[in-house]
């Protein structure tokens, strides 16, 4: 019941959201053309979805990814040891860093409820629910009550758009594939392991729907020339899940004190 | 030509483990090459809030009673599998099943729960 109530709650706001997004630009002006492409002509997201292990990777989604990229064998619930990167090449300065990674630190009032970016957040075995319209697309993961918007019409952000967990991301459509450019990232961890990226690395990420359209597939490629040598991606599915809806996740900070 | 380094066969025992990731990292606190850590007791204080829940217990031991707490998985999955603030009350004898952690402490990641009536607490990952 409380669920039911707080959905109740969460959908009318976030249409309020897309509307006010549509109404008032927080960014630069948008191309008209790009606003007025019909939605119709696209495969639509919307809906509630729960990771989905048992789908096999995309041989079309991973066509597509740049050379020199390495496959993360991370996704959902596996998690890499310390030292271990899944094939990443780590600059000197990373490898540094994870060397000195004090995993403890994680537990601390400050960190207890600190999200990761995007770049960890989209393979946690979390469900994440879409809406979706013609100018934008708005991702509510519920991991850390986190919330994308990737705009489809080519705005841009303003010269001091802060860096955020989310990011800045836009998107346009090749085809049935969406595809998100993602910048503007606050430096978090790539594996929760000691290996970060820096506020400067970037994320392309390409979704489609399975041909029976019940799952969400996608690549979620990142670079970061200033921590790594080669560029990661992580094969990422959900299947939809009709009638649920994202929980609140609200974290508590007051967690921390029980790791004694 | 486009080239994908693919690491294979890579913790496959993690990936059995049906843990949820979450702001710490399971593989790094918790040790599941040791074989689970089982305890009964009797409940002191239940929380179910994320990013995790706790259960701690009061466990026997010696002549007295010490005291050791096991965190859930993400209490918004749980929720999902019949979990509720109010599943487990204080004073309840429970036994609990999970990985210890890595640092030797009487701390435990939660795998299974089996309540004062014999049945498991919630409904099993699925």
């Amino acid at each position: 019941m409380q669920h039911t109530l707080h959905a109740c709650r969460l959908l009318p706001a976030l249409a309020l959201i897309a509307a006010t997004l549509s109404a008032c630009s927080p960014h630069a002006a948008a191309p008209a053309a790009a606003a007025s492409a019909p939605v119709a002509a696209h495969p639509d997201f919307s809906g509630f979805y729960n990771l989905d292990m048992k789908v096999p990777v995309d041989r079309g989604l991973m066509a597509k990814v740049a050379p020199d990229t390495v496959l993360l064998q991370d996704t959902g619930p596996v998690e890499f040891p310390r030292g271990e990167y899944g094939g990443l090449k780590l600059k000197p300065v990373a490898l540094e860093k994870a060397r000195k990674w004090d995993p403890k630190q994680q537990l601390s009032i400050h960190n207890v409820c600190r999200p990761p970016s995007i770049i960890y957040a989209m393979q946690g075995p979390f469900p994440i629910e879409v809406f979706q319209s013609e100018r934008f697309i708005v991702m509510k993961l519920e991991y850390y009550d986190m919330v994308r918007i990737i705009f489809l019409d080519g705005r841009k952000p303003e010269a001091d758009y802060p860096h955020s967990m989310e990011g800045f991301s836009t998107g346009h459509w090749e085809g049935d594939t969406l595809v998100v450019n993602t910048d503007h990232l606050e430096a978090a961890t790539i594996t929760n392991n000691g290996l970060d990226h820096t506020e400067n690395a970037r994320v392309i990420e390409r979704f489609k729907l399975s041909a029976d359209g019940r799952s969400l597939l996608s690549t979620q490629e990142f670079e970061d020339p200033a921590m790594l040598d080669n560029r990661g991606v992580r094969f990422i599915a959900w299947t939809r899940q009709p009638g649920q809806h994202v929980y609140p996740y609200e974290c508590d900070p007051s967690f921390a004190g029980n790791y004694k | 030509m486009k080239k994908h380094v693919i690491t294979g066969g890579l913790l496959a025992a993690l990936a059995a483990v049906g843990t949820a990731t979450a702001h710490h990292s399971f593989a790094v606190f918790f040790n599941t090459d040791v074989k689970l850590v089982k305890i009964s007791g009797v409940v002191q204080d239940f929380q179910l809030r994320n990013p995790h829940g706790t259960i701690t217990l009061l466990v026997p031991h010696a002549g007295r009673n010490i005291i050791w707490r096991a965190e859930t998985n993400s209490p918004s999955l749980l929720r999902r599998r019949g979990w509720t603030p109010d599943i487990i009350h204080v004073g309840d004898k429970v036994t609990l099943e999970g990985w210890p952690a890595r640092d030797g402490s009487r701390y435990m990641r939660l795998k299974s729960a089996i309540g004062p009536d014999g049945k498991p607490i919630g409904q099993p990952l699925g």
